[in-house]
């Protein structure tokens, strides 16, 4: 697996496409659960499992099976839990569950890529 | 030796921290400062317990004043963590006149103690949120008190979901 994070708008999908240009991507923002369940590469991740806690699902447990299904699998996940605690107890839940996605993610993935304006720096394994 | 961690929400500090204590062979000892008021806060501790659970760390429950804690000799020592403690020093009751000061006199004081320390903090200040005056201060100062800390450590550390990336020092693992 690869994981790709980073903060919001740093250039991850645009590494991505530069990287592997024929990859088939699909947007967590938008894609139904069973279109995730089976997708290669899953952008927007964050998204993805704020829509899964919305829907009652389990996300660690949803990213736990997707990534034993899915070895090659590429994750694009924003970094999201570097400011204060929100005050909403949903909200709060969500960034912890988006934290433990991301390190469930990491632990199986071989090579992860952290991206600051535009720049890769691989944290795990080397670039591709 | 002292180690500084730090990242975001459940990126893996506090077992890292763990993990960097597991080979001292002295007293293993867990300084927890979150204070048990509410339902998150006692599943966090209830989850760090867990984690802990069969790791030989004794705990001490040390919310504030850090410079009156005597530790045994050849201790490892795991204080988890600044976040929590620069609020309790902050919005106590009887806050010190210059709380960067007193929490810092209080860290130098396990530093000289500890055979190993290692010190998680968080990264609170990266959301772009304007925030009130008072939380506002509350991250300019455990930003002070963070780097105060790195500034004394040997090694420091960011977590990124579960990866530790050296900042500062040599890789102690």
């Amino acid at each position: 697996m690869m994981l790709l994070t980073g903060g919001a708008y740093q250039g991850k999908t645009a590494y991505l496409l530069k990287n592997l240009p024929d990859i088939v991507c699909t947007d967590g923002e938008t894609c139904s659960f069973s279109e995730a369940e089976h997708a290669q590469c899953i952008n927007h991740y964050h998204a993805l499992i704020r829509r899964l806690f919305e829907a009652q699902e389990d996300p660690a447990a949803w990213t736990a099976r997707y990534c034993d299904a899915h070895p090659d699998g590429i994750i694009l996940l924003n970094e999201t839990g570097c400011g204060i605690i929100p005050l909403d107890s949903a909200e709060r839940r969500l960034r912890e569950l988006t934290g433990i996605c991301g390190c469930i993610v990491a632990e199986h993935a071989q090579t992860v890529i952290r991206i600051t304006c535009g720049i890769p720096s691989a944290i795990k394994g080397d670039l591709p | 030796m002292t180690t500084l961690i730090t990242g975001g929400s459940k990126c893996g500090k506090s077992r890292f921290a763990e993990s960097l204590l597991l080979s001292h062979s002295g007293q293993r000892r867990y300084l927890a400062t979150m204070q048990p008021f509410g339902a998150d806060a006692e599943r966090a501790i209830a989850r760090h317990r867990e984690m802990r659970a069969g790791k030989g760390f004794s705990t001490t429950e040390q919310y504030t004043d850090l410079h009156r804690l005597m530790l045994p000799p050849h201790c490892g020592v795991l204080l988890e963590c600044l976040c929590n403690l620069t609020a309790n020093e902050m919005f106590r009751e009887d806050p010190a006149p210059d709380v960067l000061r007193h929490i810092m006199r209080g860290i130098r004081h396990l530093q000289l103690q500890a055979e190993q320390l290692v010190i998680v903090t968080g990264q609170v200040g990266s959301d772009g949120i304007r925030y009130p005056a008072e939380t506002d201060a509350y991250i300019a100062l455990l930003g002070a008190v963070s780097r105060e800390t790195a500034a004394l450590a040997d090694a420091v550390y960011e977590c990124v979901y579960g990866i530790p990336v050296l900042l500062k020092g040599a890789a102690s693992c």
